[in-house]
This record gives C-alpha cells, structure tokens and sequence, in this order.
C-alpha cells in the first residue's frame, strides 16, 4: 500500500477523533500538571462533535474533507485547542485541495502545512509562533512532519515511514518533559513545567501512534 | 465533588440561565453562550469581553450600565471559541465601534483576535482590542507570551465602561483602557485548590498548612508551595511586591480590590483587607477607592489576590462614574 485514498484520510480522521475521545481524562491530568487541566475536555468537545455531524461533512475529496473537520474543530474546541487544532486542519486541507489520492510525498507535505498553520496563528497573537523546544504541540507535530519528509525523500514505503513518525512524535513529546514551556499556558508557571511533558505534544503522539497502528492493519 | 449541579455538560448553560432570570435586562443566547443587555445602544462604543466561566461574577455579572454590553462565556477554564466571539461581535454591532477586552491567555487571545479579524473583514465592524496582563505572579520576558489577565481586569471594565457611556471615540476608549491595564497589578495566593465540575476533583493536593503563593485564578500552580502566613505577613509581601512593580510612591492615590477566589469568606476578606489597608497607609500611599468582595474567582478556590490600580485624575473621574451591573453598583 503506498497510496492514500479520500477514504483513508476519513479513516485517519475517525481514528483520531476515537482516540482523542477515549483519552478525555487522561489528557485533563496532563494538563492538570502545569496547565489549568482543560485541555482533554477542550479537543474532545470538538471532535465529539465532529462525530456528531459527521454524514454532514463533505467526503469528496481530501481537501474538502479535511475543511470541513477543521471548521467544526474551530468552532467546537474550547480554549486554545480550537483555533490551533483548527488551522492545522485547514493548513493541511489548502495543502492537499481537491486530490482524492496522495502518497507519501503528499501526507508529508500536509503534515508540513498543518505544523506551518499552527506557526501562523500563534504569530498572528503573539507576534512570533511556537517552534520546536517552546514545549507547546509544535515539539511533537515538526518531528513527526519532517521524519515523513525524510522518508519521502528516501523512497521508503508509507506504513513504515508512518511508524517512524508517529515515534519522533512520541520521541519529541518526551523532550518536552526536561524543558520549561516558553509559550502556551504552561508558560505562566515557567520552570515548574519541568518533569511534565507538554499535553498537546503527548497526545499528537498518542494519536499518530494509534493512526500508524491502525493503518498498518487496514 | 459536592456541588449543586444537574451534570457537568449543562453547568455553564444553567448556570447563565439562572443569571438571566435573575436580571431581566439581560439575554442569554444559547447557542452562542452570550449574556448581552437586551437593548443595544448603538451609539456608544460596545465592550465585550469574556474568557472561560469559572470566574463569576465576571465576566457576566459586569454587563450592565456603565460596564460591559456582552460578556462571552466558554467553559470552566477554556476560552470561548472564535466563533462565540464573532457572534458576539456582530450581535452587538454599534455605530462607534467595539472594543475586546482580552485577559492575556493564549487561547483567550487567539480565539478573540481570530474573531476580530473575522468581523473586520467579513462585517465591516470597527474592531479594537486590549490585553490585560495585571498578575506580576507571572515573569514577563521575551520569551514568553507574558503576564497573564486576573482581578485587575475588573478595574479595565469599570474605566472602558465609564468612557464609553460618556461618549467617547473607540479609539479614547481604547487609550484610557491601556491606561488602566498600564497602572494595575495584582497578585494573589490560594489556601486550597479548586474543583472543575467536569473532572470532579481538585485540580492540585495541598496540606492543611500549605498555601500557593502567586497562583492563578484556575486553580493552577503559581510561583511557590509555601508554609502558610499571616494576614498581616501576606499583606506586607503583596503590597511591597506590587509597589515596586508599579514603581508606586508616597503621596500616590489608588484603587484597592481584595478579590476572594471564591471560597474565602467575607470576614477573612475584611480582615485581609484591614491587613492591606494598613501596609499601604504606613507607605503613606492614599486609597481612594476600595472593594472588597469575590469579583474574580476560581471555581469554590479558597484565597484572595490584591489589585492596586494607580490613580490620575482621568482614572479617577471614569472610576466614579455610575455603574449598575449585578455583581457592580457604584
């Protein structure tokens, strides 16, 4: 298998919509750490609701499938997870347009596209956005982005280069443990966010570990 | 978790019903989680503001004359989405145009500034927006996205209110706004931890004798785990902190809110306040006005912060300007 169909992005998205769902709790605690804690509850709420008005979402085509998500994740996550899980997926839905079938190549360059969306929109706050060691997300979504890249690049197969990605996700969320947060909330509390990793990079990794996993047994 | 509650899912919704119905003047639309003043006036500069609930009376109870036309409310502790506040925008559209006041969190700043650009661009609706940024718990650095927005923000409400009932431009009301945010400070400390309806447990463990210096208002970690202190221990330390940020001197007039985070009862305000009063008469700095009472707070957080907002004669004539809001009469 080394193309991606409209199908397997539906796919992809509903894995990650059930994970993130199933790990409401777990990722409040996380954010519990250094964070205000609302951070499961705010992705969930989204994708809860993506589900809800899933047979409403346009399916025919990745770029309109991948909009469609993205608006609904805008509107429905709270807090910061909206807008910045939202402009990932419109990022890569522009990315992508109206192909109804990618490659390796192509999931690398979405990846990309979603990671450079969630720049701009810190930068449109903040003046600047998060980049890798800012301990926010961003540490989780460049490494996976550029592992896809690099294996794209080297011609290797789509399922391995997924799992190879999905670990420099886990990879770089584990980092974000020994660091302290220079942007999102966990920013506030400075040093005492060592010794926790960051919520969003942690469940990017979750995530592209469960979508590999489920992938590889399509 | 002991709370009078129905289920986790509907909290924030019953809970602005229920202030709806205690206030007729105000509406709540549901679907967009907005309270706003039935009537709109549409020659005055609108004021929203908002973030995640948690923290009442505000942003709610501060909707009224001479404070805010909508308050935006997301939920415990999350900021309302982009789209919450584009509605929000458009539904109270006015001649002069509509200031955002922001407390200065990543999501809260996002969501209000994506919805900003939004309505500039797709309704023509003159936008403008200030960041209240009082908690000096929090370093400021170029690193970071900086202070965050806590108790102080009440004072930017009643200043921008003032200046928009008397009639002046977005742009005055802006400036006096960023006037207000310039000259407060606030910091606080908490005696427990709190308890998000949807979790059901308190956000962090702390003993009988502990307390968090420089915490938040949602329940998270502020500058240190400490051994507990004395009304008048804490009272010098907050205030000397807060001189020094604000550069305060003797002869210098200001405004004082103790704000309780919500679980802290009245007589322990009192007296903290009493403590406070106190340390700034000695510093020979002069308290115009003084509040005292849970305007800012965290969820059932037991604890209080101290906000010093410093006064010239702008400040304090749209300070004593008329207010009538449910959680502020003046």
């Amino acid at each position: 298998m080394n193309k991606l169909t409209t199908q397997d992005f539906i796919f992809m998205v509903d894995t990650m919509a059930n994970i993130i769902i199933e790990n409401e709790v777990p990722f409040c605690e996380l954010d519990s750490a250094a964070g205000d804690g609302d951070f499961g509850m705010s992705v969930a709420k989204g994708f809860k609701q993506l589900k809800k008005d899933w047979n409403d979402v346009d399916k025919d085509d990745i770029g309109s499938f991948l909009k469609g998500c993205g608006m609904i994740i805008l509107e429905y996550c709270g807090g910061a997870s909206g807008p910045i899980w939202g402009s990932a997926f419109r990022g890569a839905a522009k990315c992508i347009g109206d192909a109804k079938e990618t490659n390796l190549q192509g999931l690398a360059d979405i990846m990309q596209a979603a990671a450079e969306a969630v720049y701009k929109t810190g930068e449109k706050s903040f003046g600047k956005g998060a980049v890798v060691g800012d301990k926010t997300l961003i540490d989780a979504l460049v490494p996976c982005a550029d592992s896809l890249t690099a294996s794209a690049k080297a011609g290797e197969e789509l399922i391995p280069a997924m799992k190879k990605a999905a670990q420099a996700a886990v990879d770089g969320a584990e980092k974000t443990k020994y660091i302290s947060a220079k942007m999102g909330r966990a920013a506030n509390v400075g040093d005492r966010s060592i010794n926790y990793p960051d919520a969003g990079a942690y469940a990017l990794g979750v995530i592209f570990t469960g979508i590999s996993d489920a992938m590889s047994k399509k | 978790m002991k709370k009078i509650i129905n289920k986790p899912e509907t909290f924030v919704i019953e809970m602005c019903q229920g202030l709806a119905k205690a206030h007729p003047e105000l509406e709540f639309i549901e679907k967009h989680k907005i309270v706003k003043k039935k009537e709109i006036n549409k020659d005055k500069v609108t004021l929203i503001s908002g973030g995640g609930s948690g923290h009442e009376p505000a942003h709610a109870g501060f909707v009224g004359k001479g404070m805010l036309d909508v308050a935006v409310c997301g939920d415990v502790f999350a900021s309302p989405t982009t789209i919450q506040v584009y509605n929000a925008i458009c539904k109270s559209a006015s001649k002069k145009g509509t200031l955002l006041i922001i407390k200065n969190y990543s999501g809260d700043c996002m969501n209000f500034d994506g919805a900003a650009e939004m309505a500039k661009e797709d309704d023509d609706i003159n936008v403008e927006q200030v960041y209240v940024n009082d908690d000096i718990a929090v370093k400021d650095s170029l690193y970071t996205v900086g202070r965050r927005g806590v108790a102080g923000t009440v004072f930017v409400h009643k200043i921008a209110g003032a200046a928009a009932e008397k009639g002046k431009s977005l742009k005055e009301a802006k400036e006096v706004a960023n006037k207000a945010i310039a000259n407060v400070r606030s910091l606080g400390f908490a005696l427990t931890s709190c308890t998000v309806p949807a979790k059901g447990t308190p956000t962090f463990d702390i003993g009988d004798d502990e307390m968090e210096f420089g915490v938040g208002i949602h329940g998270e970690p502020g500058i240190a785990r400490e051994k507990i202190q004395s009304s008048d221990e804490l009272a010098k330390r907050i205030v000397n902190a807060i001189i020094t940020d604000l550069k305060l001197k003797q002869g210098d007039e200001i405004a004082l809110l103790i704000n309780g985070f919500g679980a802290t009862p009245l007589q322990e305000l009192y007296l903290f306040n009493n403590s406070v009063s106190n340390v700034l008469e000695e510093k020979k700095i002069n308290i115009y006005k003084t509040l005292v009472g849970n305007y800012m707070t965290a969820i059932d957080m037991a604890g209080a912060s101290v906000s010093i907002l410093k006064l010239d004669a702008e400040l304090k004539e749209m300070l004593d300007y008329e207010v009538n809001t449910p959680a502020l009469k003046l």
